[in-house]
């Protein structure tokens, strides 16, 4: 068991190394982030080692079957993406397979960088040759000049700039997720991670049905204030805003009131109605109500209108006012004055709150009732005047007014979110009559891989109006258009030959998929079988594709990409195949030959950046003689490779692979291994 | 069978010739009077278009297959022999005129399909035409200087397919003229002056609101027969606030007449706002103005290759200016930076300090600040990140004063602090890196230039209000904002007040394309919790007073004229049947659960509430299968009385 808990906290410690870009690694038993990030790196990694040693064995298990699960996704990202760009051929060094060569840029040729070495102008002399005579005549006819040629490169270049600073800054955090039984559940949690990747992952993890009540709820001990994420929320962004010290919690519950207002939107759009009228409604007239509200060209919120009361500035003392939810914010009345619109004054608009339940308030504040919702800005964590409370007479008006100030402030991203979620359920129920009898060996890389789907449903969802066959296929099993790019990465996959035996062995074809990016696997056995599901993936990982976190750090100015962008596919931690790399990678099977052979080679390894796109589209029309790279080129990969230049190990490396990669990838392999070791022995026992 | 004499006025001779006057037999066919008389009128010309009007019974007799039998005519018919299209003069939701010939003969809801066939607008079954409030004749020297845009050259059979040519249908691409007029369809005019908008009608009460509704003209009646004659003129508008995928690609027009209508309703107040409302319709006006006129054709070409091909231009620009080594690459990568002296105020901490300079630095989305340049290098007195922070600005131009307000959340709560800047041009790019930060994004962000603009656009703005009066000969730059609102804040607000109001709505908006920004604005307007209710007086069965009913796209509503309350909705899906008692004049509706309704109309007639309520259950029948059919048909069967049947 030491040994586990040893390995794992140099596991932990390698990746910080390697990512350096770990503002937040925080212990699980507190899993509160801090605000002040740089200063307390140094401490919270201190208390990491610790703190891993009070996890209890299933905390560990879990997340280190993040971890991998992480690792090996990043790997078959990594594949997947050579396999699209095939231009990169640099990062897979045990490469002896032939065809693989072939996909060397000759780039390196002309490129006056220091790096490339005289082995590796060989290999791309001879590339030349084949590329040229490559058959595929360029989509876009156009003759690129070598202005056009270098711009494109310099393009590549931005774009890989662009995207290690982004790599570059991406943080995780290890958050304690409190379970409805008392228990927790300890997950990494990549910060462009959506809550309701958040939640998919909860699922596997905890064999729940996966029904659209399960949320995620984080609460406010110090204000004793509690909500609920909405699923597109990023899970990390609020968690920051925690003080340090404080107990506030993440809980995983089911709550009707997430999407109570989708399965009964009479209650909140006609709640003048009678009950019986409500209670009998039509499932057709719901339909109606919720494409009248949140399908038409603006979002209609629910009329409501009322005396509520208002807790006045800083004092305990409570005054009644007519208030009015109107899409723009609320509105109360003033003294004297009519309803009609323009004497309204406007109360609070909601940009930059949220809408909380306040708990205990009679006692705490001296409330007129216990039914009092907040609106306060996120990062206010304590007493302020800034806090507004409104009490109502009863639960239910308490909930109409939550209800309605959520649809006001995030509109038609609530109905996608119900949308994504309910289908969710829908597969993952039927995902686990089927998948039941199946093998454990799935569970593990499945996570992630998963998470990546939904998020691409997700994506489409939150636009107010998705093209309903985009979403189909989000949650869907066998999405057919991924599936092509999806399926090349493992085959080819030089490292190894493709998927470990246990995996390729028992699921027949369709099962293959999956490793590589496929939703299904509803339910995660990892929890009860830690150790069969692991090996797989380790044995997958081999020791160069370890590095799933970019080495440099230093150099990010720039804000980590929003979790739905373009962006999130590059990055490591979450799964491979990135839905907008898949979607232009198309082509390659035709046309990557002359990627290959225009595409510069310096793509570090670690993680390859797709190729970007226009790049492609301009060059493709100079095939064979694609001129050098600018020697800028060379520098590039250096300057970002800096970090991670504790180069452990070097695979009999092409000779293009310089430093930087080898560096990460090396140490990623020991590791590997070890851990591996670790965990055989342990399942031994 | 005897033949007997017809007479019948050719309207084509003039008006003083007298009637033609030929020998018919009661079965002769109305085809073979045409005939008849155009060969006795020995004037060759296209007679295609015209046809046989019989004034006594007002009804034109298009049956050329019926025999005179038939139709009842004898030898004492007035009979009139003239052209179905005739030139009408329409006002547009954007307060133009057009002339146009429109066919007088068919039913109205026809007519109106083909008025919208010439303006390129599509989904016209969502228009209808009123007949306008009457004028008071006083400014006589306004009628003269109105422009009329005259589109009765068009050949009617050139309209029937509007081939896109350029974006705009090819008959607009006739002549310069015509190609005018279509500019005026397409962009959105300019926001009219404050006295224009003080002078139109403004309702004060739902009632006065409802009186508009009492001059829908009948849709399946022609416009001869109710009465209007050549040259009258008409109000086009949107009936039915039901707007089927509106498509800037496609809709341009469609788009435009919407935002104006619209517009016009909230400067009108047809429909009321809260005050942070119109100072988003304020600025949204502002920005849309200022974009219409700066890409006047963005509309008309495809936006979405105009996107692709502007970034790519971007792109390479950004790559000509990179050099070619990495590291420099990677510096030009990273974010700008502002670095000035400017002077900071925190109220919370002891007021008597005042502000106090320093050296600020503005970085990613936070401001830090040092004792002084020198001191830059090391560690900061603070570093306040902006993200998530509230910006308000507090500036006088005229005494040169440049605050920016910020409210800092904190986990203790909101951190007030105040920056006082040098000059306009330190405040614009301060204010827009604060702007910029606020919502996460860096000043690297490509709004950043823009954002800059926009905020000394308006100071600009605020600069020549506040100087006398005299400079109101403003270049188009700067717009009275007064023209952006409702007369009702003429009086609450001067300019100088209203124009920080304004611009704080602004900035929210201020990144827009035009098309998102006309969306944007009618979606606002859509959120309104009035939106998209006509108003008709009307008693109720059994009750003493007039009430208010309000027909609504999905629903009915009954106002209390005492309280001003709605005191009760029905919605269409409940509906099980509605009736009309042509004789009393009464509607009667069933709704599901045994709730029946029945009232008559005061201020409009009863056909109309009727197809009112007609017209929009057809409008949900729309359904993207069958869009491009307009079921005729059914529409008539909804909305027709009896006298249709």
């Amino acid at each position: 068991m030491e040994d586990i808990d040893a390995m794992f906290s140099d596991l932990l410690g390698e990746m910080d190394l390697l990512t350096q870009s770990l503002g937040e690694e925080i212990p699980p038993p507190a899993p509160l982030p801090n605000t002040k990030k740089e200063v307390s790196f140094t401490m919270d990694f201190a208390n990491f080692n610790e703190s891993l040693h009070e996890l209890e064995d299933t905390d560990l298990d879990a997340l280190m079957a993040d971890l991998v699960a992480d690792l090996s996704a990043t790997e078959e990202k990594l594949t997947a993406e050579i396999q699209g760009l095939k231009a990169p051929s640099p990062p897979l060094p045990n490469l002896p397979p032939p065809p693989r060569d072939l996909s060397f840029p000759p780039a390196p040729y002309d490129s006056s960088s220091s790096s490339s070495s005289s082995s590796c102008r060989d290999s791309s002399s001879s590339l030349v040759s084949t590329s040229a005579t490559s058959p595929l005549p360029p989509p876009q006819a156009g003759k690129p000049s070598k202005e056009d040629i270098e711009a494109q490169m310099k393009a590549d270049k931005i774009k890989l700039a662009l995207e290690k600073l982004k790599e570059a800054k991406v943080k995780k955090l290890v958050v304690k997720v409190l379970m409805n039984d008392g228990s927790s559940k300890t997950l990494m949690v990549d910060e462009r991670q959506t809550v309701r990747e958040v939640l998919d992952n909860l699922f596997e993890k905890t064999h729940c049905d996966a029904n659209v009540d399960w949320s995620l709820c984080e609460t406010n001990y110090e204000l004793q204030l509690e909500r609920t994420f909405e699923d597109h929320e990023n899970m990390v962004e609020p968690l920051l805003a925690w003080t340090r010290d404080s107990e506030n919690k993440v809980l995983f519950q089911e709550r009707r009131d997430k999407f109570e207002v989708f399965k009964n939107p009479q209650n909140f759009y006609l709640w003048k109605k009678d009950k019986k009228t409500l209670k009998d409604m039509k499932d057709k007239d719901k339909e109606l109500l919720i494409k009248e509200n949140f399908c038409g060209p603006s979002i209609i919120v629910p009329d409501l209108e009322g005396v509520l009361y208002l807790k006045e500035d800083g004092k305990k003392s409570w005054k009644q006012r007519l208030f009015q939810l109107r899409a723009s914010g609320i509105y109360y009345v003033p003294k004297g004055k009519t309803k009609s619109s323009r004497d309204l004054v406007c109360f609070v608009q909601f940009d930059n709150v949220n809408v909380y339940f306040g708990k205990d308030v009679k006692n705490r504040y001296k409330a007129p009732t216990d039914f009092c919702f907040v609106l306060k800005h996120p990062q206010i964590q304590k007493e302020s005047q800034y806090i507004k409370y409104l009490c109502c007479d009863d639960d239910w008006t308490m909930r109409l007014w939550m209800t309605g100030i959520r649809i006001a402030k995030y509109g038609a991203l609530l109905h996608g979110n119900y949308k994504a979620a309910e289908k969710k359920s829908v597969v993952s129920s039927a995902w686990t009559n089927r998948s039941t009898p199946s093998s454990s060996n799935q569970s593990t890389p499945s996570p992630t891989i998963r998470a990546k789907a939904s998020s691409q449903s997700n994506g489409h969802a939150s636009k107010p109006q998705p093209g309903s066959d985009h979403q189909d296929f989000g949650n869907l099993p066998p999405p057919p258009p991924p599936l092509n790019e999806i399926l090349p990465p493992p085959s080819p996959d030089p490292v190894l030959p493709p998927p470990p035996p246990s995996l390729a062995s028992k699921p027949s074809g369709p099962h293959r998929k999956q490793p590589s990016g496929f939703p299904p696997p509803p339910l995660g056995i990892d929890n009860n079988l830690p150790p069969p599901p692991l090996p797989p993936p380790i044995d997958e990982a081999p020791p160069d594709f370890l590095p799933p976190p970019p080495p440099n750090t230093g150099i990010g100015s720039f804000p980590p990409p929003p979790p739905n962008t373009g962006f999130g596919s590059l990055p490591p931690p979450p799964p491979p195949p990135p839905p907008p790399v898949s979607s232009l990678p198309p082509p390659p099977a035709s046309f990557g030959g002359i990627k290959k052979s225009l595409h510069p080679p310096p793509q570090d390894p670690q993680f390859l950046p797709p190729p970007p796109p226009d790049p492609v589209f301009t060059s493709a029309g100079a095939p064979p003689p694609p001129p050098p790279p600018p020697p800028a080129f060379a520098a590039t990969p250096r300057a970002n490779a800096r970090p991670a230049g504790s180069v452990k190990k070097m695979p009999p490396a092409p000779p293009k692979r310089t430093t930087p990669v080898a560096g990460g990838g090396g140490g990623g392999g020991d590791l590997m291994s070890e851990l591996m070791l670790a965990m055989k022995k342990r399942s031994d026992h | 069978m005897a033949a007997w004499d017809l007479s019948v006025t050719v309207e084509d001779l003039g008006p003083d010739a007298p009637p033609v006057t030929i020998s018919v037999a009661s079965d002769l066919h109305v085809g073979g009077v045409i005939v008849k008389l155009v060969e006795k009128t020995q004037i060759k010309r296209d007679w295609s278009d015209h046809a046989l009007w019989w004034d006594q019974k007002k009804m034109w007799l298009l049956r050329t297959a019926w025999t005179l039998e038939k139709y009842g005519i004898h030898a004492d018919a007035r009979l009139i022999f003239m052209p179905q299209h005739r030139p009408l003069k329409l006002d547009l939701p954007n307060g133009k005129t057009v002339r146009l010939r429109a066919c007088f003969s068919d039913p109205v809801f026809q007519t109106v399909m083909g008025i919208c066939r010439q303006l390129n607008i599509r989904h016209p079954e969502e228009l209808s035409l009123l007949r306008p409030v009457e004028e008071k004749k006083k400014k006589k020297d306004k009628d003269l200087t109105e422009e009329i845009y005259d589109l009765t050259e068009v050949p009617l059979s050139s309209v029937s397919r509007p081939c896109l040519y350029n974006g705009m249908p090819a008959h607009f691409a006739e002549s310069e003229k015509m190609e005018a007029v279509y500019k005026m369809l397409s962009i959105t005019q300019t926001p009219p002056a404050p006295e224009v908008i003080t002078k139109q009608y403004r309702p004060a009460s739902v009632v006065d609101k409802a009186h508009i509704n009492g001059r829908w003209l009948d849709s399946s009646r022609c416009l001869m027969q109710q009465n209007i004659q050549e040259n009258d003129r008409l109000w086009l508008r949107f009936k039915y606030y039901t707007f089927y995928e509106l498509d800037p690609k496609y809709d341009v027009v469609r788009l435009t007449q919407l935002y104006e209508q619209a517009r016009w309703a909230i400067l009108l107040e047809d429909i009321d706002c809260t005050e942070e409302e119109m100072m988003l319709f304020g600025a949204l006006q502002y920005h849309i103005s200022k974009v219409s006129q700066s890409e006047p054709q963005a509309l008309s070409t495809n936006t979405a290759m105009d996107d692709l091909e502007s970034a790519l231009l971007s792109l390479e620009v950004k790559m000509e200016g990179e050099s070619s080594s990495a590291t420099e690459l990677l510096e030009t990568m990273t974010a700008p930076e502002l670095n000035d002296y400017l002077k900071i105020f925190r109220p919370k901490r002891l007021t008597l300090k005042g502000y106090k300079q320093y050296w600020f630095k503005f970085q990613d989305t936070s401001i830090a600040y040092f004792k002084s340049k020198e001191e830059s290098i090391g560690e900061p007195i603070q570093q306040i990140n902006l993200k998530g922070c509230e910006v308000a600005p507090d500036v006088n131009v005229a005494a040169q004063k440049f605050l920016i307000r910020l409210l800092i959340p904190a986990p203790e709560g909101m951190n007030e602090v105040f920056l006082r800047c040098e000059n306009e041009r330190q405040y614009a790019q301060w204010m827009a890196g604060c702007r910029l930060a606020s919502k996460g994004k860096s000043l690297a962000d490509s709004s950043f230039q823009s954002e800059i603009q926009s905020i000394r656009s308006f100071l600009a703005m605020q600069r020549n209000n506040s100087g006398s009066s005299s400079n109101a000969a403003s270049s188009d730059e700067s717009i009275n904002t007064h023209s952006l609102v409702s007369p009702r804040y003429h009086k609450k607000y001067k300019t100088k007040q209203l124009t920080p109001r304004i611009l704080d709505a602004y900035q929210n908006v201020a990144q827009l394309s035009l098309s998102d920004a006309l969306m944007r604005f009618l979606q606002i307007w859509q959120a309104l919790p009035d939106f998209g209710l006509s108003y008709v007086v009307v008693r109720f069965k059994g009750s003493r007073k007039d009430e208010v009913l309000g027909i609504a796209p999905n629903r009915l509503i009954r106002i209390d004229l005492g309280v001003g309350d709605v005191v009760k909705t029905w919605r269409y899906n409940n509906m099980k049947q509605w009736n009309v008692n042509w004789d009393i004049r009464q509607v009667a509706i069933e709704f599901e659960g045994n709730v029946n309704i029945a009232f008559s109309c005061v201020t409009a007639d009863c056909r109309i509430v009727h197809e009112f309520i007609g017209g929009y259950i057809f409008m949900s029948t729309r359904s993207r299968e069958k869009s491009d059919v307009l079921n005729q048909e059914l529409f008539h069967k909804l909305t027709g009385g009896h006298e249709a049947l």
